[in-house]
């Protein structure tokens, strides 16, 4: 019985205008989102070539600059790639690393660009609503629920075999979504996207996270038609659900999250800073006086002379790093306690936890981000800092030498590149967030079923 | 009056009593205050930090730069130790009216350096508000809901009143098929229209009580056009509405259809137009100007370097200066000239969705659009022209005379600050959306009623 109510299915389902006409609209769309996005990435790959050969000229122990390795995965996902800084220049008397200069892209303000996370987390969705609203009430406006529960058949078995008739179908598209989408994406991509073990691996994992989340709305879907008697009722329940959850709440949250907790404007944040390492560098500069004097009046050799002032330097850059650190750490404390209160309050929609994990998992999200930060960071104070003085100690500048060797030999920057494992370890609380949801809709569809009256 | 048309507005008056009674425009009224009011506190909340921020910026303009050079000389040799700080570079003021209509005002929050070169900054809102979604402001509402609901309204005209049995009655009356179209046009358009005015009026009494927002007389005749537009944006969709009520005999399929367009129109359609322009008007990155730009410096230095092959240095001569400048104004103004003509195709290609057009309308009213942006980046075109003059002109001159041109065109510069466009130039610069607009509600009335004259009573 169960196999007879899911061929049914399949073939109302296979055969339905909507699920026509919504591979036709993915069909076109699908391959349009995927080229534009292999053409980005291209670019994104050359731009980046670039800069390493433009920086690679400019960089010297005073200052280099330091670039975010792209992604391998974001032309699946784009997440917050694009619109956080990727370029970090290191100073020597600065602190911090600052941006050199960013690219004006002002469009994206007002329509985002599609990616493969739009097209499941929306237009699937949308298909998976569409497909599942009228299971259970279309059959009882029908009056077929009657005759297939006189059957010796348990409820849970006949609920069962129309969420699997619903997921198969729905599961084909993915597998077809995901397919084109990485040809098209391969195909345009220049040669650029790198489908290594690891990254089918997460493309995998990518396509498993796509289907929960397209099994919770189905499931949603599901649990609403055994709730209502009507099938129009249904759809316009389900659409409003999924309206709230996908389309208004997630870019309600983070407005709601800084306007809840506000932090102080950046600007306020840079000038504070400012003004402490106008401090620091009067007291420097006194003391540098103070010892020039000293030394100039002890009649010491250059040589020594330049050791001392070495000794002095390092002294202050390390005062200068502890002193702003602490702000800088205080700042981000601040954003992060932001950030973690967006999201509580954003997460219980499945596309912004979709999102997420998708972020984690391709690399381009926040919390991948913050990891790089926290790299380049490191790379500041155990490479460029240590190596800048190291190479300066070598230096003879008082013998006025033209154009003296200041290029430093580094090793280029670690970028994290977490495991697969730790991916998914990353993105466990959405990911957590979503099959919960996934597993309580289905079982208040069951629940739901057990009571329905299936009286026309 | 002529007898059919007062039958018109009878049976739109039966229409507006009816939505009322089934609750669609309560509903309506109150979802949409609902989500109005949300996103205006919001909005406002974030505007307000944009201003403090610019303000702050606006303030540490006048800090003293901090440094100095010590020099230590010794008796076989001296060097020095040099260090100095100074202030971000300046960012210009937001708009205000960006607390209803946000646009691509966020994208103008950057520092901006200008000397021969144009340096953007980083975008200012990292902590939590990244362009991962799109910014929930006012026209976001009515993009979403004003169509949900005026296709809520309209999709079961038809059928509704062929299962009730009320359309052979009404058309045995003295009344026309497209009159009648009419007249439920005219009646869900009233019932929809008056919800989003009651929503709309206390969005702005809450901008203006609770946040002193939007109290010029400028800023509440930009409230009325962007009342205006989403108003034709309403109708677009209560024509869409009547139309797939003609088309369909089952309100189940009328509804799947409603909701299919509604994803196309409102989802996909401005997401193509937009990825259309830039597949069509490709622009180059800011790197490929930079690397440009390095490369025309070495090919000066490498002349230089031919034509005086003792003053090797790191910098163009004198003599090659004026040419180098006159390269950078050339790539740069190239540059700017292809993003300005991008967002202006994107803003011609999303007219052809209604969707698009309102984004792009909305924003273009709130002097938050294309055309205010495209004027942001001709400030510091016109800044930069100032400062290669005064460098050109200061070649010849002693370095303290230098010093004072250059001091003078900085002063200059400083005091040019982004302003609104006034009211008629935003009214302009959104004709194409609002021309597409009315098309669109033009093109589907008369849709419906062409439609509805082959519509089966029975």
């Amino acid at each position: 019985m169960f196999q007879t109510i899911l061929r049914r299915e399949l073939q109302e389902i296979g055969s339905s205008f909507t699920f026509l006409s919504t591979l036709v609209v993915l069909t076109i769309l699908v391959p349009l989102s995927a080229y534009i996005q292999a053409r980005y990435y291209q670019r994104l790959g050359e731009d980046y070539d670039l800069r390493q050969s433009l920086h690679q000229s400019e960089n010297n122990s005073q200052s280099i600059v330091l670039i975010r390795p792209i992604p391998p995965l974001a032309p699946f996902f784009n997440g917050a790639y694009d619109s956080l800084t990727d370029e970090f220049r290191l100073l020597n008397d600065s602190a911090t690393a600052n941006t050199p200069s960013g690219d004006v892209t002002p469009l994206e303000r007002l329509v985002p660009k599609i990616d493969l996370s739009f097209i499941i987390g929306v237009l699937m969705a949308l298909l998976a609503i569409l497909l599942a609203h009228d299971t259970i009430a279309k059959d009882r406006e029908q009056g077929t629920l009657k005759l297939i529960l006189a059957g010796s058949i348990q409820r849970r078995t006949v609920l069962a075999a129309k969420l699997t008739g619903v997921i198969l179908p729905i599961t084909i598209t993915l597998i077809y979504v995901v397919l084109l989408y990485t040809t098209v994406v391969i195909v345009f991509g220049g040669g650029l996207i790198n489908l290594s073990v690891a990254n089918l691996s997460v493309l995998a994992v990518l396509m498993l996270v796509a289907l929960i989340s397209l099994i919770l709305t189905a499931s949603l879907s599901v649990a609403v038609s055994a709730s209502v008697r009507r099938s129009s009722v249904s759809l316009f329940a389900c659409a409003s659900i999924w309206i709230v959850i996908t389309l208004i709440w997630p870019p309600f949250g983070p407005y709601i999250a800084s306007s809840s907790k506000p932090i102080s404007p950046s600007e306020a944040f840079s000038r504070n800073m400012i003004s402490k390492e106008k401090e620091l560098i009067q007291a420097e500069l006194a003391e540098h006086r103070k010892a020039a004097a000293d030394l100039k009046a002890q009649q010491v050799r250059a040589e020594v002379a330049w050791q001392r002032y070495l000794e002095l330097r390092r002294r202050w850059i390390e005062r200068r790093n502890e002193e702003i650190g602490r702000l800088v750490s205080a700042r981000k404390e601040q954003i992060r306690d932001q950030r973690v209160f967006a999201r509580r309050i954003s997460l219980f929609s499945p596309y912004v936890a979709f999102k997420e994990v998708l972020g984690s998992i391709c690399g381009t999200g926040l919390e991948s981000y913050d990891e790089f930060l926290a790299a380049v960071e490191r790379y500041r104070q155990q490479e460029f800092i240590p190596k800048g003085i190291d190479l300066r100690s070598r230096q003879k500048p008082w013998l006025n030498v033209a154009n003296p060797d200041d290029r430093l030999q580094l090793p280029p920057l670690q970028a994290p590149s977490p495991t697969l494992s730790e991916r998914v370890e990353a993105a466990a609380w959405p990911l957590s967030i979503l099959i919960a949801e996934m597993v309580i809709l289905m079982m208040l569809g069951f629940l739901s079923f057990e009571r329905y009256d299936v009286r026309v | 009056m002529e007898p059919s048309w007062s039958l018109i507005w009878l049976i739109a008056k039966k229409d507006i009593i009816a939505n009322s009674r089934n609750f669609k425009t309560p509903v309506a009224l109150v979802i949409m205050t609902l989500l109005l009011l949300i996103s205006a506190h919001a909005l406002a909340v974030d505007y307000q930090g944009r201003l403090n921020n610019w303000s702050v910026n606006r303030d540490s303009q006048s800090d003293p730069t901090v440094g100095g050079r010590v020099s230590y000389d010794l008796s076989d040799g001296s060097f020095s130790h040099g260090i100095a700080i100074s202030h971000n570079p300046p960012i210009q003021p937001p708009q205000q009216f960006s607390a209803m209509v946000k646009g691509m005002d966020g994208e103008m929050d950057r520092t901006v350096s200008v000397s021969q070169r144009i340096v953007f900054g980083a975008r200012q809102d990292e902590p939590a508000i990244s362009a991962i979604f799109e910014a929930p402001d006012t026209s976001f509402v009515v993009k979403l809901m004003v169509s949900l609901f005026a296709l809520m309204f309209s999709l079961d005209a038809a059928p509704r009143e062929k299962e009730s049995g009320t359309l052979r009655a009404m058309l045995s009356q003295p009344i026309r098929r497209w009159q009648l179209i009419l007249s439920k046009s005219l009646g869900n358009s009233i019932s929809l229209l008056a919800a989003f005015a009651v929503a709309y009026f206390v969005e702005i009494i809450h901008l203006q009580l609770a946040h002193g927002l939007l109290t010029d007389r400028q800023s509440l005749i930009r409230a009325t056009l962007i009342f205006g537009l989403a108003s034709i944006y309403g109708v677009v969709f209560v024509h869409i509405g009547l139309f797939i009520s003609t088309i369909t005999t089952r309100t189940k399929i009328a509804v799947t259809m409603a909701f299919g367009a509604w994803a196309t129109i409102v989802l996909i359609l401005p997401n193509a137009s937009v990825l259309m322009a830039k597949l069509l008007a490709p622009t180059p990155s800011y790197n490929h100007l930079n690397a440009r730009l390095r490369e025309a410096r070495r090919r000066i230095l490498q002349e230089d370097a031919e034509s005086n092959p003792v003053a090797r240095t790191a910098r163009p001569s004198k003599h090659s200066l004026p040419r180098f400048y006159e390269i950078e104004r050339q790539e740069t103004d190239n540059y700017l000239a292809s993003k300005k003509d991008q967002n202006s195709l994107a803003r011609l290609l999303a007219a052809f969705s209604p969707a698009g057009a309102l984004t792009f309308g909305s924003s273009d009213i709130a002097s938050t659009g294309v055309d205010a942006y495209n004027s942001y980046l001709e400030l510091f075109r016109s800044s930069r022209d100032i400062m290669i003059d005064t460098f050109k002109r200061s070649l010849d001159q002693s370095p303290q005379e230098e010093g004072k041109l250059v001091q003078v065109a900085l002063e200059t510069i400083a005091s040019k600050q982004r302003r609104a466009e006034s009211v008629g130039a935003s009214l302009r610069s959104s004709v194409i959306s609002i021309s597409s607009l009315l098309v669109w509600a033009i093109f589907f009335g008369l849709a419906a009623c062409w439609r509805f004259e082959r519509y089966d009573l029975r």
